[in-house]
């Protein structure tokens, strides 16, 4: 008789364990269940401690939001305890300019005014567009957010902002990852879990559909199974009724050589891969963009929904690592469109030549 | 019935439309070039075409990855040039010859083919470089176009073969369309070029002078090759020359090259340019 596997699930800010309600039941009947309680910890290092005491032996981590990060964490600490990850609605990278302002703000609203005040206004961005207004979804959230208090929020903001970059990890995640995300999700949207499931060595990418940040909640149902799928229980509903909707492979540039030596064919993987930084550059067709980009380029490049890497590489005007990533010349040179520079500097910086000695070895000019 | 007067070949490097606009033809990086393609101009003064149907391809400017036709074919009245990036040239809008178009669409259909068809589109450097090589900068076009776009960019893109099939139907189109016009057909992009990766700049001179005389000479050689060997030979870019099979697919077997030009490099490219008849034609206008 094999032993019951022993899940924790572990909720994000202000969540408690009504959070996680649907996956409980959908779970129990296969597992023993716990669920982390980090009302009362104020650093990431800590709450995935208070995790790993819930139980001995080996776990899987589900984690939702700052719970994902605690998840991470977790793996950090016991790599041997983890048998199975997943991150849910989450982000990787530590704190980012401006962000200790803005939850300042929440921290001091909470204190002044009540946590109706900060239910108020936390909420509905976390949920999809079109459901800030769903009483059945947001009653329940308020509820729970009430529940809490100010200085469970100062805590926990603090164990964000004081965050780890837990995106140096990753690639040492030896253990099967499922990375799940609402597509509608706008705190930490689809573009930066593909990252992840990238940058994981054995993960899987599920995006759920119709759904905002608080997808256990959002779309219960789909998330369950999700789960029930990726942990082998139940095995019902295989590929079936909305679930499981976003499979991908993951990317891996460097598995695949270009069948012509340093020639980049623009082939579905380097397509999907360059979708953003593509879409982005073929913006700039439009005078308006083009005005955008030129006033703000960072913010323009977030419309997009660039990762952190495409960033970097677009406003370095790093041109092969754009191409690396899936840029293809014929939408990035618009770049230069709007920032000066020859098509033949361009090749040069893909060749990693001199100006010159491009244009004398490869083009023959004397 | 409809006449086929002459087959084009050239190269639609955007940096031609711009050392045009920067007044920069007779400098020294490019007027060997231009100079070149003066015997095609003149060809095109004499001949008078009515029409010219070019092939081409977008270069993520009209289409984005969103919507990939492999192939597309205008039906518009009119063409006008799209913002590249650096605001829409200055060019007289392009008009279209709207009839045939839809003649060629039904005759593709019913050849199995099939296009996506295009009633409102703008055309970037790929139509519009080779218009103004051979007919200059006009206040208004003398001629009408057909545009047909073609997907040489995002993978899988069509195999040259196919484009070697396409002229066949738009030769059957062109001879089954009920006009006494006089059609010319541009088959362009190329020659070799490379845009990507650490082998950006590779050229083959040698590949692009043997590229000139097949085309008109042993062009089942070039419908034959893979699309592999295009890349390899012509580099990744240089895959747009297999869009010249289009022309030369709706020509007879046997061909007169009447112009022919190359030069290296037009910016990054090697560049060319050829002018064709029928021979057939050619020793019937001899004759009279």
């Amino acid at each position: 008789m094999s032993k019951r596997p022993t899940i924790v699930l572990l909720p994000g800010l202000l969540c408690d364990a009504s959070m996680w309600d649907a996956q409980r039941k959908a779970l129990e009947p296969y597992a023993d269940v716990r669920i982390g309680d980090f009302s009362q910890l104020d650093s990431i290092e800590a709450m995935a401690r208070s995790a790993l005491a819930l139980a001995d032996g080996p776990l899987v981590a589900i984690g939702h939001s700052m719970g994902a990060r605690v998840a991470m964490e977790m793996v950090r600490l016991a790599p041997e305890r983890i048998t199975k990850l997943v991150l849910i609605d989450t982000g990787i990278d530590p704190r980012r300019d401006g962000e200790q302002e803005k939850r300042r703000e929440l921290v001091d609203l909470a204190f002044a005014e009540g946590m109706e005040a900060l239910a108020d206004t936390w909420l509905p961005p976390m949920v999809h567009l079109e459901r800030v207004a769903d009483e059945a979804l947001l009653a329940p959230l308020k509820d729970m957010v009430l529940r809490a208090s100010p200085e469970q929020h100062q805590r926990q903001i603090k164990a964000l902002l004081d965050r780890p970059n837990a995106r140096l990890g990753l690639a040492q995640i030896a253990c099967p990852t499922l990375v799940m995300v609402g597509r509608q999700d706008r705190w930490s949207p689809l573009a930066q879990h593909e990252e992840m499931a990238a940058l994981i060595p054995e993960a899987e990418l599920v995006v759920i559909e119709d759904s905002g940040h608080m997808s256990l909640v959002e779309q219960p149902e789909q998330v369950s199974q999700a789960l029930l799928r990726f942990l082998g229980f139940g095995n019902k509903n295989d590929d079936t009724h909305g679930v499981a909707t976003g499979r991908e492979e993951p990317m891996d540039e460097e598995a695949a050589p270009d069948r012509i030596p340093d020639t980049p064919l623009f082939d579905r993987k380097r397509s999907l891969r360059g979708y953003r930084i593509n879409k982005m550059a073929m913006g700039l067709g439009d005078p308006a963009n083009r005005e955008a980009f030129k006033q703000d380029e960072s913010a323009y490049l977030d419309r997009f929904g660039l990762t952190s890497e495409e960033k970097d590489a677009v406003m370095t005007r790093n041109w092969q690592e754009m191409v690396r990533l899936g840029g293809n010349l014929f939408f990035i040179l618009k770049i230069s469109a709007v920032d000066p520079v020859r098509i033949t500097e361009i090749g040069a910086h893909q060749a990693g030549m001199e100006h010159a000695d491009f244009l004398r070895d490869r083009l023959g000019k004397k | 019935m409809a006449k086929l007067i002459g087959g084009l070949g050239t190269s639609h490097v955007p940096s031609i439309g711009a050392a045009l606009d920067k007044g920069l033809r007779d400098t020294p990086d490019w007027k060997a070039f231009f100079d070149g393609y003066i015997p095609g101009q003149e060809w095109v003064k004499r001949h008078k075409p009515d029409v010219a149907v070019v092939i081409f391809n977008d270069h993520g400017n009209t289409f984005f990855l969103d919507k990939v036709p492999t192939f597309a074919v205008g039906c518009a009245e009119e063409y006008r040039p799209v913002d590249e990036g650096w605001g829409p040239r200055a060019i007289a809008p392009f008009k279209g010859e709207v009839d045939f178009s839809w003649h060629f669409i039904d005759t593709l259909v019913e050849n199995r083919f099939d296009p996506m068809i295009c009633q409102e589109i703008e055309v970037d450097h790929g139509l519009q470089v080779p218009m103004e090589l051979f007919w200059g900068k006009p206040d208004a076009w003398p001629v009408k176009v057909v545009p047909i776009f073609v997907n040489v960019i995002q993978y899988p893109i069509p195999l040259p073969s196919r484009c070697y099939e396409m002229g066949r139907v738009l030769r059957k189109a062109i001879e089954s369309y009920d006009s006494d016009e006089r059609f010319v057909i541009l088959g362009t992009g190329g020659l070799s070029h490379q845009l990507q990766g650490a082998r950006a700049g590779f050229v083959n001179p040698e590949a692009d002078q043997a590229f000139l005389n097949d085309i008109a000479d042993n062009p089942d050689k070039l419908a034959g090759m893979s699309r592999e060997q295009y890349v390899e030979m012509f580099g990744s870019e240089g895959a747009e020359l297999m869009m010249w099979l289009v022309m030369r697919g709706a020509m007879d077997p046997d061909v007169v090259v009447r112009h022919k030009h190359y030069f290296v490099p037009a910016s990054m490219t090697g560049a060319g340019m050829i002018v064709m008849e029928n021979r057939a034609d050619a020793a019937s206008a001899a004759a009279a």
